[in-house]
């Protein structure tokens, strides 16, 4: 199963789960922001979507993730608009039998979501200038 | 004619100063055709700046024929995460 959510405001958090009898991996993950882009102290990075079809990729891309690889489910918020340093932006949960399975679909899952999810980001400064955010990482 | 609605974001909307164009353009356009008519809109500033294309909310290949009442959007390199 999959659960997929694009949200402009702070993000909740999905909870553990300790009712899960066929999975030995819970693996979470969390985006934060970096007090620093190029080098520059930032306050924030200000997300972007294509309303309507950021979500809709993101949904296809978790479902073809559960299809690649061998996990339960998987669920994903990310947040659009302001988000200041600290503040985290990308929530993943993965839940799988076994934990390699696991940690390779979140790593495919999050480098796919970074080529083809239409989200951009740009990071704001100190005095308010807003630079491109070009981190790929 | 055709008419279709360009959704613009980031360096796309930079570099055109709108979020979004509404065009006429003749029967049989292909997205190709529009990306350069675009990047000549945007006077350089999308020069060497890659563009997919989106057909109502699909990634499309480059020269899909447009038919009126398409929205498009020509999208730069994401940045999600």
């Amino acid at each position: 199963m999959v659960k997929v959510e694009i949200v402009n405001g702070s993000i909740d958090f999905f909870p553990p789960d300790d009712n899960r009898r066929q999975d030995g991996a819970e693996l979470v993950f969390n985006g934060r922001v970096r007090a620093t882009e190029h080098g520059e102290n930032i306050i924030a990075l200000e997300y972007e979507q294509y309303d309507g079809m950021a979500e809709t990729e993101l949904t296809q891309l978790a479902n073809e993730t559960c299809k690649k690889f061998p996990i339960h489910d998987l669920f994903c918020n990310h947040r659009i608009g302001k988000v200041s340093v600290g503040e985290t932006s990308l929530h993943v949960v993965i839940w799988s039998k076994h934990r390699k399975e696991g940690l390779e679909a979140m790593i495919w899952f999050i480098s796919e979501l970074k080529k083809r999810v239409p989200i951009w980001k740009w990071a704001i400064l100190e005095d308010g200038t807003r630079i491109p955010s070009e981190c790929k990482h | 004619m055709i008419q279709v609605k360009v959704k613009c974001f980031s360096q796309v909307k930079y570099a055109l100063g709108t979020h979004e164009l509404a065009l006429e353009l003749e029967i049989g356009t292909t997205t190709a055709e529009l990306d350069k008519l675009i990047r000549e809109k945007a006077d350089g500033k999308l020069d060497g700046v890659s563009l997919r294309v989106a057909v109502n909310q699909k990634y499309v290949p480059e020269e899909t024929v447009l038919d009126d009442g398409d929205e498009v959007a020509f999208i730069p390199p994401v940045q999600g995460g």
